[in-house]
């Protein structure tokens, strides 16, 4: 009866809402229409394609899938390389967050920008710079014969390493935000009590950080199997579900079957989405306050140190090695046969893609601010405002993270290429579904760091402000604005370099207007054209961190006197 | 607050509006081409300036051009389809995807080179050859394959490579000119052991095993003879092409207008252009054999007449492509 009564009350608060504010309402409707539109119609679109043969309910795309192994071998496979991806790049991740936060490890900046540089550089180029390595022709392959023995960079062994490159930043920046708010005097208070350092470790840190490993080992399973380029580049025989449903639906045109697979691939995404997003992280015990935190780093035993510096050393060396070879590779002639070194992919690759490079530029610049402020708005309705639905808009808003490109990509073709009752406008074509995609496919992580920045910022803060007798725009300017600026840029880096840097849902949307350049570095790779694929995507990190100079820049002309964002967060 | 933040959205999206229609243009031409990237600019900007028509294209592969033209069937965008096997235009003729058209052109071309109803029409052609790394067989002292079972030799053991037949045209027409020769059960059997023993690893376009080849990633690949030429021997891989003795298929290059596509007008002029000796001329860069026998061929391009063709039937291979590829992925399963 409880609850009853106190849904009732909610209810009627809501009513009360949209008598008070009908600007509110009408926007909450207007939020809730564009993600049911651009967000669950998509999805919905493929699984339908899925079930539907000749216009009937049909499950027998499912059935096949389990009759033939070259269905279901993919998917063993790519759970497998979620699997062991997940658990080497969290250990990675771990390590890196343990060295910068707990560690006196020198030169922290450095490491910080080397281990999270892999974020910004576009996919599939790490995996071009392990065929240049240690392909069967590579540079370093005779070196590494030598000790190993006859191997092959094509198949899981190489799609781990690339992926773990790729993916462990983001199990850093997980870990590096929890091993941070877990203040360090629980520790200390552990050492002062005579807990050797490898008991407080055990008892104390690695149980804090457990939701935190949880979360970021979920989050690099969800980015591994969904990864698109690198399997599409380094995977040879080992076959990943991402890329047999690309192949199925552009080699086979098979739509339904394509369609079928998408779904499997979704499946476990969503799996582990829901496990990250609604028990991993509700069983946090990082509580945040304003209260700052002074971490007393102290001065380790070389056991705990040794492995630790030497962990980030190699890893940090081989960031440098695959990017640096990267860069080495764009300039030669003709890689493996002739390395003379020329400008002649550069030149090729602004005659060739000049139009490429400015549509790239133009459309995440046009989606960019789009994104970042629908994102922001978003993140301040779910925290800030109480109606009916809200978890329901928060649940949408977040799906397009958890849901492979692939199926976004698909799901975009089946949606928009006709009229329908919810668009009324065929999409297909324009600027706009490109537009339309990069904006709900990357708003997640702006609305995430705008609810956490949000939730930081205790309400009473703004109360405060009010009591003292400032309106609530002179409170929101002052207060609430300077606060969740850096969010909000750190939004708009995230979603600026998704954009410029998006391929698999991307490739399905492209049309003759609009191209975009990781689009054409994918042909590149296609045909093993690794030079020009080399020069093009160095040219590509540049623009992307020149663009990020300037909104860091922008950052600190208007966040004077609040804390910067971060590079990458 | 509230204001604010839709006002700024407001504005954002007016703005942005605006950046997106200031690029709409006059009498431009949108296609789909096969070809890469580069080469698709050489013919499309010497149509350019010819024509004074603005064409706007997007690179694909033959899969995914037709797997694009079918999902857009009901809106389609772009109005000719350039390039890529003509198997995989047979394949979207029979699902009624295309807009059948005879070009205007004063030379007779052959009948397999075009679809009855002229639904596509053949613009280029090529045998499909083996390309082999030179300090491989120097190193393993073997000698490049000249017969299909040549491939089976364990010198060449995990070392072949070649695209999937259902992501390829390339792939698919070696496929196809083995069940041809062979019968499809036969060619079942051979095609796996082939791949048992001999296959390093498939790729998702035609040509991509050639520079693997050229890199030494693998030892032998099998493509197109332009696509050799152009993309191993003319690039400076050490590689060298031969083809097999028993007889090998061949494509031809198809061209063919989308149903329903925005530009009809526009389209029809740039296949016939395509079909003149002008632009068939263009085709030496890359290789390629002419359909017109006034153009001129490249020198040290293989013409067809050279090479134990098989009598291969291209409109029985595009009309049975998805049983064919089926047959091969149960068999094979990849």
């Amino acid at each position: 009866m409880a609850f009853s009564s106190r849904k009732r009350h909610e209810i009627a608060a809501n009513l009360r809402v949209i008598w008070r504010e009908p600007l509110l309402f009408v926007t909450i409707i207007g939020i809730f229409y564009f993600l049911l539109t651009f967000v669950a119609f998509p999805i919905f679109q493929v699984i339908k394609t899925s079930v539907t043969v000749d216009g009937r309910l049909n499950f027998s795309n499912y059935a096949s899938l389990f009759r033939a192994t070259y269905y279901f071998e993919p998917f063993l496979n790519s759970m497998v390389l979620g699997v062991v991806t997940a658990t080497v790049g969290t250990i990675v991740g771990f390590v890196f967050a343990y060295g910068i936060t707990r560690t006196p490890l020198p030169f922290k900046r450095f490491f910080r920008l080397t281990v999270t540089f892999p974020i910004i550089s576009p996919p599939f180029v790490v995996a071009l710079a392990a065929i240049l390595l240690f392909g069967r022709a590579g540079s370093l392959t005779p070196i590494l014969q030598a000790f190993i023995g006859k191997y092959s960079i094509y198949g899981l062994g190489g799609l781990v390493l690339v992926e773990t490159i790729a993916y462990a930043p983001t199990a850093f920046l997980v870990l590096v935000g929890i091993l941070s708010a877990i203040d360090p005097a629980l520790e200390d208070a552990a050492m002062d009590l005579g807990a050797k350092r490898l008991q407080v470790f055990k008892s104390v840190t690695l149980p804090l950080a457990t939701p935190g490993i949880a979360s970021a080992w979920l989050l690099v399973f969800i980015q591994s199997i969904a990864d698109f380029g690198n399997p599409m580049v380094i995977s040879g025989d080992y076959r990943v579900l991402s890329v047999q449903a690309f192949l199925q639906i552009t080699g086979m045109y098979d739509l339904p079957r394509g369609a079928t697979l998408a779904v499997l691939l979704l499946i476990p995404t969503l799996v582990a989405f829901f496990l990250q997003k609604y028990w991993v992280s509700r069983k946090s015990y990082v509580t945040v306050t304003g209260k700052p935190t002074s971490a007393t780093i102290r001065n380790l035993e070389w056991y705990i140190k040794g492995p630790v510096y030497a962990l980030c050393s190699a890893f940090t060396l081989l960031v440098f090695l695959f990017y640096g070879t990267v860069i080495y590779g764009s300039f030669q002639r003709l890689w493996g046969v002739d390395a003379t070194l020329t400008l002649q992919n550069y030149t090729q690759m602004f005659e060739v893609g000049k139009d490429y490079i400015i549509d790239s530029l133009t459309l995440s610049t046009v989606a960019t601010p789009i994104t970042g402020l629908l994102g922001m708005f978003i993140a301040y309705l779910i925290i800030r405002k109480k109606f009916i639905g809200r978890g329901l808009m928060e649940f949408t808003s977040m799906l397009t993270f958890a849901v492979p490109g692939t199926v976004v990509g698909i799901g975009y073709i089946l949606a928009f290429n006709q009229r329908s009752a919810l668009f009324p406008v065929v999409l297909t074509g324009t600027a706009w579904i490109i537009i339309i995609l990069l904006i709900f496919r990357n708003m997640p992580v702006g609305i995430q760091s705008g609810t956490a920045a949000l939730q930081q910022i205790d309400p009473s803060i703004e109360e405060a402000s009010t009591d003292l007798g400032a309106n609530s725009g002179t409170t929101f300017r002052t207060i609430t604005l300077p606060m969740i600026a850096p969010a909000f840029f750190s939004g708009l880096v995230y979603s600026f370099v998704k954009a410029m840097t998006a391929i698999s849902a991307i490739i399905f949307v492209v049309s003759g207007r609009w191209n975009l350049i990781t689009v054409a570095i994918l042909g590149f790779v296609d045909n093993s054209q690794y030079a020009p694929a080399a020069a093009m995507s160095i040219l590509l990190i540049f623009i992307v961190l020149v663009a990020l100079g300037l909104i860091q820049m922008v950052v600190n002309r208007i966040g004077r006197g609040t804390r910067t964002t971060t590079i990458v967060r | 607050m509230l204001k604010r933040i839709i006002v700024l959205l407001l504005v954002a999206l007016v703005a942005s509006g605006a950046f997106a229609e200031g690029r709409q243009e006059q009498q431009v031409l949108h296609i789909y081409t096969a070809f890469d990237t580069e080469e698709a600019k050489l013919y499309i900007e010497a149509f350019e300036k010819d024509t004074g028509i603005k064409v706007e294209y997007v690179r694909m592969s033959s899969g995914e051009v037709l797997a694009r033209i079918e999902a857009e069937a009901q809106n389609p965008q772009a109005s000719v389809w350039h390039a890529g096997s003509n198997t995989s235009h047979i394949n979207a003729a029979s699902k009624g995807l295309l807009e059948p058209y005879k070009p205007n052109i004063d030379f007779t071309l052959p009948a397999q080179f075009h679809a009855k109803d002229w639904a596509w029409t053949g613009f280029y052609s090529g045998a499909i050859g083996f390309v082999s790394n030179k300090n491989f067989l120097e190193e393993h002292n073997v000698a490049a394959p000249t017969s299909w079972d040549d491939l089976l030799n364990p010198a060449f053991k995990d070392n072949v490579s070649l695209a999937y037949p259902y992501t390829s045209g390339t792939a698919y027409t070696t496929w196809a000119t083995r069940i041809q020769q062979l019968g499809l059960d036969k060619a079942l059997d051979w095609w796996a052991k082939f791949d048992q023993q001999s296959i390093h690893n498939y790729t998702k376009s035609g040509t991509g095993c050639i520079p693997q080849v050229g890199l030494g990633e693998v030892a032998v690949g099998i493509a197109f003879s332009h696509d050799i030429l152009a993309k191993g021997v003319k690039q400076g891989y050490p590689v060298v092409m031969t083809f097999p003795k028993e007889g090998t298929g061949y494509e031809v290059g198809g061209l063919s207008l989308i149903k329903g596509g925005p530009e009809p007008e526009l389209g029809k002029k740039f296949i016939e252009w395509c079909l003149s000796v002008k632009a068939q001329n263009l085709f030496q860069e890359y290789n390629r054999l002419p359909v017109n026998p006034n153009a001129t061929v490249a020198e040290g391009a293989v013409t067809l007449d050279k090479v134990n063709l098989i009598d291969y039937d291209a409109v029985w291979a595009g009309e049975n492509k998805d049983k064919l590829v089926q047959a091969w992925r149960d068999r094979i399963g990849k």
